[in-house]
């Protein structure tokens, strides 16, 4: 089997928590912390700290306002977050598509 | 071995997307809200005798925005008290799955109250007509949605059928009564099933957000 594609997939995505979290904002225009946080059941400091990775590596943007009086935290994939989670899409495609084939 | 793990990857990832596009706000205040508002809506609209084609149709067209408006007031509290956007993508969503067959049924309102010839055997089609379309404005709803709402839309799709299986037969039959007991079918299909699915939900939904 050809080891290629899965030496290619992006490390930062790779990890279950971001996947999670990419996977979630990659449905949606944008979500809030709180929609996140719940739908995945994670703590606020586990979000949290794979959401900054994630800033980081210019995959994730984070829009903070008021609405109702109250703060609003939410999160988007930025452009580039979009293209890094399609390749890493495309590469499990891939993996799967390499074992059925038999390479 | 990596293959495996790959494709519980991409089925992970799907489920979580399609979880991502699910309004998961907590539906049982919404249910009850709108479920009391119907009854007391019938009883009070009895008990004022109205039963005027006209005045029939009105006055149910008023009481659905004053539902439609509370349901919203419930959705916009919940989402403000969890810090999440009021027009989140799901609600848009579920928003445009509910207008066409909302639209349609503000229509036939408007139709029924409209003209002033208008005969009560007629209005008499008007309670099981906006009880179908709700129904398949909550079953186009449900797609985006948990489960149970397009089984509650495919209830009123049901009761709607049965309803005018029934106004159908009466019409030609033994006529139909007074159209001020109209009110007591909106009251049992609008008012009764939303508050018995309210009352189920707020015993189902436990650990969501309460309004």
């Amino acid at each position: 089997m050809n080891a290629e594609p899965f030496l290619q997939l992006d490390r930062v995505i790779h990890e279950k928590g971001r996947l999670a979290i990419m996977s979630l904002l990659a449905a949606s225009p944008q979500l809030a912390f709180t929609e996140m946080r719940d739908t995945l059941n994670m703590t606020d400091g586990n979000i949290t700290a794979h959401l900054r990775t994630l800033q980081e590596a210019g995959y994730v943007s984070v829009t903070k306002e008021f609405q109702g009086g109250r703060p609003l935290t939410t999160f988007a994939l930025t452009s580039r977050g979009r293209r890094a989670f399609t390749t890493y899409i495309n590469l499990l495609e891939q993996i799967v598509q390499q074992t059925k084939s038999g390479k | 071995m990596e293959s495996s793990w790959a494709t519980e990857s991409l089925q992970v990832i799907r489920t979580l997307m399609e979880r991502s596009a699910i309004y998961r706000r907590a539906l049982a205040p919404m249910m009850l809200l709108v479920g009391g508002l119907g009854l007391a809506a019938a009883v009070i609209g009895w008990l004022a005798g109205i039963g005027s084609p006209r005045g029939f149709a009105a006055y149910w067209l008023i009481v659905s925005v004053f539902a439609l408006a509370g349901a919203f007031f419930v959705v916009r509290r919940q989402a403000l008290t969890e810090g999440e956007p009021v027009w989140s993508a799901p609600t848009r969503r579920v928003a445009q799955a509910l207008l066409p067959a909302f639209f349609v049924g503000l229509v036939c309102g408007f139709l029924t109250a409209w003209p002033t010839w208008r005969e009560p055997l007629q209005v008499w089609w008007l309670p099981p007509i906006w009880m179908v379309l709700y129904g398949c404005a909550l079953h186009s709803a449900g797609f985006f949605m948990p489960r149970g709402i397009r089984l509650f839309g495919g209830g009123f799709i049901v009761c709607g059928c049965a309803t005018l299986a029934v106004v159908n037969a009466r019409s030609y039959a033994a006529g139909m009564p007074d159209l001020a007991n109209a009110h007591w079918l909106m009251g049992a299909a609008f008012g009764g099933l939303h508050l018995a699915y309210g009352v189920y939900l707020g015993f189902t939904e436990k650990g969501k957000n309460e309004a």
